[in-house]
């Protein structure tokens, strides 16, 4: 080939693709609004507040982002909203480890957040992130589950605690907790987290009192 | 070595604003590997030190590359640059806009509430990764950029030499220009802030940076081997055709989970796997060169140049491939992987190109016969051997991620502070290692050619 040839089809081919590129790009933008609800004022005020405390430059979203805090894509499927709001607001208020900094989100900014998440959370990302494909190997799945852990299951606990190394970190370590409390505060803690302790991030467990009993019961358990 | 026209020199100023940001960049990222293990290490937060880590990276690669321009163009075109005093002019602006964006971001940082929303922008830190640079500063660097290729084209214009070097850094570089404007705009939705935002940074560093880097290659070939043009620019043609062929499609690795439609996902996993094809005929023609050589006078400039087309095929290439395809990529998304290939790939295929540049052209500028190049092949063991660290060290804590996160469903944070933690303290150790070979090509770039030579050879000079 003569150098004169490459340069050509240097050149020719570039441009090629590049126009292939541009069509597939304007047929995936006409698509983006169909795989995602609408976007209100509100979500796009959320997405202003994220951009304006430069969230981006600790967290991922979508999986893009930085690498310094959790993945923000399905964070309000994985915690309440009150937990959040609180959480955003003031970490250390109700993880007094966590290693999120005070940065003065505003309650309305905080809601806006939630709002942004939560349309975040609906846009149809072909299924990432996926779903931990062993994490029933990992779990107890090998014995018999009590009453009380079937319930600590079916209610999520597990998200925002952590026994024997699995769960989340959002709320206290329970590996030991029957060590540290009692039947009666447990069972009033989990009607209402509040009366025992001051603007506890925990929601309330709406749950049977059946239910709330056979939870007691398992975390008398963890010593 | 010596220059061939006066005007070459401005690369000069260029070379040394990026020399300062690079220290920079190598301190600020120490401090934030260091915040891996303590958050609340710095009184500025991760996002603060991370955003100067990376923009400082990218201003100090472009005013190196911007500098190698100058000094290039002039070159090819045989004809002094246009206009030094705009070179010069759009040096300072350069200057001044930078360090003005600087001291925005570390207001912001201290105090976010400053960071206000005016006519729908906010004015110190637009809060996208890369492009943080709020809207008045793009436009300032537009201009600047407009202004640096407009004295480019006029130098290449007065003799009309469109060598096919020139032409392709030209190419690149008013690519490189177009490629920004995607990013300067606000879009309600953050899928499509995030496609257009890929568009700045995937086809930039996969598009236009390695389209300037395969025509500033044949140019080092030549200047340091005396390789023959004829063959560097057909060879270099074909390079950068397959970084276009493969690379803009290549694209669509970045559009598989992020809210776009799912034919990205073969485009992107098709395409983007064929990028590392082009880098290996880089390494190739590095090789193939430098086979040809006989007496080389300067052994520094080969060195750093056959090591960036090494570095650019690991780095990229390699660790870019083994995370591409959608079937890998969905459960390495957005981990310490990805950190492990950035470090690796903007190392490899742009520090170590800017580095060759400066020291095939340093010599030249400076008006020195030969040099001692036993300080610049230290700082490149010191730098190398450390990047290697890092990246096997993050490489290492992104597949217990992957395990244990993505995989077995363990909390994002359980993994971080615990299983990663010893992952963390080695790379902060071999950060300092990075910084001391940083600090010894600093003390080199400022004495070269200006202290007396300890050895003298006579070799037949060739650049
Ligand atoms: C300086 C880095 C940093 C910045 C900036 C930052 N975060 Fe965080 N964020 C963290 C870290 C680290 C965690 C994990 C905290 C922990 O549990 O220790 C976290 C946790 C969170 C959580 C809880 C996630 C969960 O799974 O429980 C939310 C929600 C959150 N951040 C939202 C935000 C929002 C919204 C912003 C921007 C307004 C923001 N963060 C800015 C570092 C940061
Ligand atoms: C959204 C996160 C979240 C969820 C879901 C959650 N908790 Fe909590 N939990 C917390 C937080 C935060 C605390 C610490 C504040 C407090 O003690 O109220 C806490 C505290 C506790 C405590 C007291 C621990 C101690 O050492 O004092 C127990 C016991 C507990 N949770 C059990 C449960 C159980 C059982 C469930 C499931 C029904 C559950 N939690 C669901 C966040 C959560
Ligand atoms: C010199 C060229 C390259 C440079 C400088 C580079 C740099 C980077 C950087 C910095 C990121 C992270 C972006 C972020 O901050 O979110 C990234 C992501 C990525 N790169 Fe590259 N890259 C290069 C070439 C390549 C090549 C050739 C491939 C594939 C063969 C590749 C594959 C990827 C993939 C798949 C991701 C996404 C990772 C994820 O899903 O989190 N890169 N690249
Ligand atoms: C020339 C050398 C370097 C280059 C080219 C480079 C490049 C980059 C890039 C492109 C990013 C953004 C992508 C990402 O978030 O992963 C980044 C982030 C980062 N860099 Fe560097 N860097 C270099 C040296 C260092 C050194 C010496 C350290 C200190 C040990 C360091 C620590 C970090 C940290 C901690 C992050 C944040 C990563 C994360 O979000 O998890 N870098 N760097
Ligand atoms: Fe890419």
């Amino acid at each position: 080939m003569s150098n004169k040839g490459a340069r050509n089809l240097f050149i020719v081919g570039s441009l090629f693709f590049f126009a292939i590129f541009l069509a597939l790009s304007f047929d995936t933008i006409g698509k983006l609004d169909k795989r995602a609800p609408e976007i209100t004022e509100d979500v796009n005020a959320g997405k202003m507040v994220w951009h304006k405390y430069d969230c981006i430059g600790c967290h991922t979203i979508f999986g893009t982002g930085s690498y310094f805090a959790p993945d923000m894509t399905k964070v309000s499927e994985r915690r309440p909203k009150e937990y959040l709001k609180q959480f955003m607001m003031d970490p250390k208020s109700v993880k007094p480890n966590a290693a999120m900094p005070k940065l003065g989100i505003s309650s309305e900014e905080a809601d806006h957040l939630i709002a942004f998440f939560d349309w975040i959370s609906k846009v149809d990302t072909n299924g990432w992130p996926p779903k931990p494909i062993l994490a029933t190997a990992a779990g107890v799945n090998s014995r018999e589950l009590s009453a009380g852990q079937k319930v600590y299951q079916s209610l999520g606990c597990s998200n925002c605690h952590t026994i024997s190394g699995i769960g989340g970190t959002a709320g206290p370590e329970l590996t030991h907790v029957g060590n540290k409390r009692d039947r009666a505060w447990l069972i009033g803690h989990f009607k209402n987290p509040d009366d025992y302790v001051p603007h506890s991030a925990m929601p309330k467990v709406k749950a049977p009192d059946a239910d709330i009993e056979q939870l007691a019961e398992y975390m008398l358990t963890l010593k | 070595m010596t220059i061939k026209h006066e005007s070459q020199k401005i690369a000069q100023n260029f070379y040394t604003f990026a020399v300062i940001l690079f220290l920079v960049q190598i301190v600020v990222g120490i401090i934030a590997a260091l915040q891996f293990i303590w958050p609340d290490f710095f009184i500025l937060n991760f996002n603060t030190i991370k955003t100067l880590h990376i923009n400082a990276l990218i201003v100090w690669l472009l005013t190196g590359l911007m500098g190698a321009t100058y000094y290039v163009i002039p070159e090819e075109s045989e004809t002094e640059l246009w206009s030094v005093p705009l070179a010069r002019l759009q040096f300072w602006a350069t200057v001044v806009a930078i360090t003005a964006v600087v001291l925005g971001y570390i207001w912001a940082g201290l105090n976010p509430q400053a960071n206000k929303l005016v006519f729908g922008t906010l004015m110190l830190n637009e809060g996208r990764k890369y492009i943080e640079a709020p809207r008045w500063a793009d436009n300032l660097i537009v201009i600047s950029v407009l202004l640096f290729l407009f004295n480019c084209f006029m130098t290449v214009l007065k003799t009309k030499k469109w060598t096919g070097i020139q032409g392709v850094l030209l190419g690149g570089l008013t690519f490189l220009a177009l490629m920004y404007i995607p990013g300067m705009f606000y879009t309600k939705s953050m899928v499509k802030d995030q496609f257009w935002w890929w568009w700045v940074v995937h086809l930039w560093v996969e598009g236009a940076w390695e389209i300037i880097a395969g025509a500033l290659l044949a140019f080092m070939l030549m200047k340091v081997i005396g390789a023959k043009r004829e063959v560097l620019e057909k060879w270099m043609y074909i390079e950068v055709g397959l970084v276009m062929f493969t690379g803009i499609l290549g694209t669509g690795h970045h559009y598989y989970w992020i809210g776009t439609p799912a034919y990205w996902l073969w485009i992107g996993g098709i395409f983007s796997s064929l990028e590392p094809i082009p880098l290996l005929v880089m390494v190739w023609d590095a090789f193939r060169t430098t086979r040809e050589a006989r007496a080389v006078t300067n052994k520094a400039g080969l060195y750093y140049t056959v090591a960036h087309a090494i570095f650019n095929f690991v780095g990229a290439g390699l660790w870019g491939v083994i995370h591409t395809l959608p079937q890998v990529n969905r459960w390495t998304h957005g981990t310490q992987i990805t950190t492990a290939h950035g470090h690796l790939a903007f190392y490899g295929a742009y520090v170590l190109l800017v580095m060759s540049m400066i020291y095939v052209t340093l010599p030249a500028i400076r008006g020195v016969k030969e040099f001692d190049p036993s300080r610049a092949f230290q700082a490149f063991w010191w730098m190398t051997i450390s990047m290697i660290f890092i990246v096997l060290t993050t490489t290492g804590a992104g597949m217990v991620q992957t395990y244990m996160e993505r995989l077995m469903g363990l909390d994002y944070v359980t993994v971080k502070a615990s299983y990663n933690l010893w992952f963390w303290i080695v790379r902060a150790i071999f950060g300092v290692g990075f910084l001391i070979g940083v600090l010894i090509f600093v003390v080199d770039y400022f004495k070269l050619g200006k202290e007396p030579v300890r050895v003298i050879k006579a070799a037949p000079e060739r650049a």
